[in-house]
């Protein structure tokens, strides 16, 4: 199968390339190895960067962050709530830093203002009272899901083919160039091997995995943080501590949830995300003193997320990218590094580059098309809002009709389950999942996991137990180093669909 | 008269009240959450002879014999569809076994999977068929609701005549005061009719709602939504209790305490090095043999002290203080036991 171009990886950098090439009229397709969203596109708290964060030590990433906040909000608001963010310092904290953030900000075009104690307590009335200096930016949350989802629907739209479960197994390089790819699809919509004209590596984390398949050593550093996600929303706006980036310095609100990060330790590998239980204790201990009331908050799931980033890794790196090329492959490019919030600068960085190559002159046109509906929510009902939020365009496609609701914790229907169903792509619970959120919630799956499971095998013919057994150990490592209630509910579920549905001997 | 506290609201420690109660005891029952929230899973499953003169008085007074009898297929009480699905735990033997089962439900309603439950049957060597139910009801509504008129039960029956399995497994349908229909339903079809339990509303719950009301009849003061924060100790015995609930704490006096909390062996699991609930609703983390925080230590339903003192008003129901390794299924039938046996020990005592 000839193309002009072949990106691998799923991510929001991939979703972001083939959406920016496919808009300019490249013949591209999209391979990822698993579900769109499946490494660290999925595997972070969801923030939208203002770019405070990395204003003092890395101010290209500030300003980076600042230039596509604002872009994404214009065009991709459905999945972004514009909740704001606090930056927040506390007596221990360096009392000089908020100075230095204030200048660094201001140099770098990060929008930041100063309140009192009396109105950060006014905005956010969580805040622990014992807060000595405040400032607000520009920070939301943004749901990585269905920005990546609405990033390729319009990817598919514009002639791009994009396929998940679809993995590379090797390269041909002949002649300084990649002459073709091999590939697994689960799926089985492929059936012969990718000659492209140019393979942009889009891999995040897997990405020197990927280079390494056309011999070429691209050396990445890679980071382990863990999350941890509290029942309800705590706050509502992004609360940061102020204070050089460290552990458990963050709480995002998001959909349901509170989302605390992060955590940073070397991963040895893309699939090491594995989460310390001292990273959790220590997550709990850092952001409740600044948010208190997280102390008595339930704990639905940990989950972790590995980080690729430029040059060594951990804290001090960059979290800026860079495009890399090999001089032994002249088509191959890989891209490395950046964040969520500066997905789309990166695709349009890389698709220059491509369309260079491929002698198309064509400018960006990302940052100007909207992704997905507009952000006027007058008149929209919540229902109506949620569902957006969720799959942007394709919300519209959704039967309301049918009021049956599938997931109680997520409020997920029925019809939804089937929307997605219909579209092809989820083939495991998870994919659902992502895609919904049933199973997101405090049950983690226990009551719903058996109902989309139902849905599953209406619609096609899939091997129930092995599917079941995949989602339900996957939420378990989740909720496992979740202590009490939830891990109660967690031994609940674990015990009766032992007994109940006889699944013993099979976990 | 005597005063007992009754730590637990689950099914140890609403059979335990009941128990106490009829007997002559003054019983506040306290628990975190609504009565039975938390109750085991499980079935009753064979009674433990000790204590079924009292189940089957309890019980008979509901029309439920066969729920007290000799194993007649599997206890409608019991989990039936989890002993199909569960060969280990399976109170049918294999002459009663059905080799083909209808597995009946209804479109969207998650009572009965039953694309689902018919793979896992499958599975198991069981010819199952999928067979839909005509009509329709919101996904949040229980079943139960549906089958309250005679029509409906009729209609149920027509459309079960139309498979021809060897027996029919249907979504859990009936209140208990209700099996007599399900015995109708049965000679009706000629076939048997097996009660499927769906994860969240075992047959359990609705003992636990029966014993609770009798609890309450029998004269038991229920406290939901609270928790005990503290005993305090005199010589050997539990003299009382700080009992807290929102904003308001107060302290109860009681000459002796049933402590049906479940854990810190969650259900009867052995959790090495894990968070759980103690007894006393805070979290720590314990492994077996281990001392509770705040100077307790339980083993063989007993509560004693780290200076090695057995509080001899005291005693464990259910998995408490007592349970070493479960199985699953035993978690009713075993809290009951351990609920009777407790209360014969308190009296002894």
């Amino acid at each position: 199968m000839r193309k002009d171009v072949l990106i691998i990886g799923g991510g929001a950098t991939g979703a972001g390339i083939a959406r920016d090439l496919a808009l300019r009229g490249a013949d591209c397709l999209l391979l990822e190895m698993g579900d769109y969203c499946h490494g660290a596109s999925g595997g972070n708290h969801g923030l939208l960067h203002s770019g405070a964060r990395y204003a003092v030590k890395d101010p290209l990433s500030a300003s980076e962050c600042a230039a596509e906040n604002a872009i994404l909000r214009r065009i991709a608001p459905f999945c972004i709530e514009d909740t704001g963010g606090l930056f927040v310092s506390l007596p221990e904290d360096d009392a000089g830093f908020a100075d230095v953030l204030v200048r660094s900000c201001r140099s770098s075009g990060v929008a930041v203002k100063e309140l009192t104690s009396q109105e950060a307590l006014d905005s956010e009335p969580g805040l622990s009272p014992r807060l000595s200096r405040c400032l607000r930016v520009n920070d939301g949350s943004i749901d990585p899901f269905s920005l990546v989802q609405a990033n390729l629907e319009d990817a598919r739209s514009a002639g791009a083919t994009v396929l998940n479960h679809c993995s590379v197994t090797g390269m041909t390089v002949e002649g300084g160039r990649v002459s073709r790819v091999e590939v697994r699809d689960r799926r089985g919509v492929l059936s012969s091997a990718i000659v492209p004209e140019v393979v942009v590596n889009a891999a995040g984390s897997w990405v020197s995995v990927v280079a390494e398949m056309a011999g070429c050593h691209i050396p990445m550093g890679l980071d382990q943080g863990s999350m941890l996600v509290m029942d309800g929303r705590q706050c509502s706006q992004v609360i940061n501590r102020m204070r050089p980036p460290s552990n458990g310095d963050i709480a995002v609100p998001n959909h349901t949830s509170t989302i605390l990060g992060t955590t940073s330790r070397p991963a040895g590998s893309p699939e090491d995300t594995t989460v310390a239980i001292e990273d959790i204790e220590l997550l709990v201990r850092e952001t409740s003193a600044m948010l208190p009331s997280l102390r008595n908050c339930r704990a639905i799931r940990t989950y972790g997320g590995v980080r690729p980033l430029l040059g060594g890794g951990g804290r001090e790196a960059s979290r800026s990218f860079a495009i890399l090329t090999d001089e032994g492959v002249d088509n191959l490019l890989s891209v490395a590094g950046g964040k969520l919030t500066t997905y789309r600068l990166m695709a349009e960085k890389v698709a220059d580059r491509v369309c260079g190559m491929l002698g198309n002159d064509r400018r960006c046109r990302t940052h100007l098309e909207p992704l997905g509906p507009s952000a006027d929510g007058k008149g929209s009902s919540i229902p109506q809002a949620r569902l957006r939020r969720k799959y942007g365009r394709m919300a519209s496609s959704i039967d309301t009709s049918d009021a049956r609701v599938i997931c109680s914790c997520e409020q997920v229907l029925r019809s939804e389950v089937k929307a997605v169903l219909k579209a092809g792509d989820a083939l495991t619970l998870a994919d659902v999942m992502r895609r919904t959120r049933a199973g997101m919630g405090y049950c983690q799956g226990f009551d719903c996991s058996l109902s989309v499971l139902e849905v599953m095998l209406e619609e096609r013919s899939v091997d129930p137990l092995p599917l079941l057994m995949e989602f339900l150990e996957e939420r378990e490592r989740g909720f496992s180093q979740a202590g009490g209630d939830q891990l109660r509910q967690g031994l609940l579920r674990q015990q009766v669909l032992k007994g109940v549905y006889g699944l013993e001997g099979k976990e | 008269m005597s005063h007992v506290l009754v730590i637990g609201n689950g099914a140890a420690g609403t059979f335990s009240s009941w128990l106490l109660a009829r007997k002559g005891w003054k019983v506040t029952m306290v628990g975190r959450g609504t009565p039975g929230a938390a109750l085991s899973t499980g079935c009753l499953r064979s009674v433990p002879s000790a204590c079924r003169g009292e189940i089957s008085e309890f019980l008979d007074n509901e029309h439920m014999p066969w729920a007290t009898g000799e194993r007649e297929g599997a206890s409608r009480i019991g989990t039936s569809f989890r002993c199909w699905m569960s060969p280990s735990h399976t109170t049918w033997t294999d002459d009663e076994k059905p080799k083909s089962i209808a597995v009946a439900g209804l479109e969207g309603h998650p009572s009965l999977q039953i694309r689902v439950a018919s793979a896992l049957l499958n599975e198991r060597g069981v010819r199952a068929e999928p067979f839909m139910l005509p009509g329709s009801v919101p996904s949040d509504v229980p079943l139960t609701s549906w089958f309250r008129n005679d029509e409906a039960w009729e209609e149920l029956a027509e459309d079960l005549q139309r498979s021809s399995a060897e027996a029919i497994l249907l979504p859990a349908i009936v209140h208990l005061h209700e099996y007599p229909r399900l015995d109708r339903l049965e000679r009706r079809c000629g076939r048997r009719v097996l009660e499927a339990v769906s994860p969240l509303g075992a047959p359990g719950q609705r003992l636990a709602d029966l014993m609770l009301s009798k609890a309450r009849s029998a004269g038991t003061v229920v406290w939901d939504g609270r928790k005990v924060s503290a005993l305090e100790v005199q010589a050997d015995e539990v003299r009382g209790a700080t009992i807290i609930g929102g904003s308001e704490a107060r302290h109860v006096a009681t000459d002796a305490v049933v402590i049906a909390t479940g854990g810190p062996l969650v259900d009867g699991l052995v959790l090495d090095g894990r968070k759980i609930m103690d007894p006393f609703g805070r979290f720590q983390t314990v492994r077996r043999g281990d001392a509770l925080r705040g100077g307790y230590h339980c083993t063989n339903g007993k509560l004693i002290s780290t200076d090695g003192r057995v509080m001899t008003n005291t005693v464990g129901a259910g998995d408490c203080l007592s349970a070493e390794r479960r199985e699953y299924g035993s978690g009713l039938t075993e809290a009951l036991e351990s609920a009777y046996r407790a209360v014969r020990a308190l009296e002894d005592a």
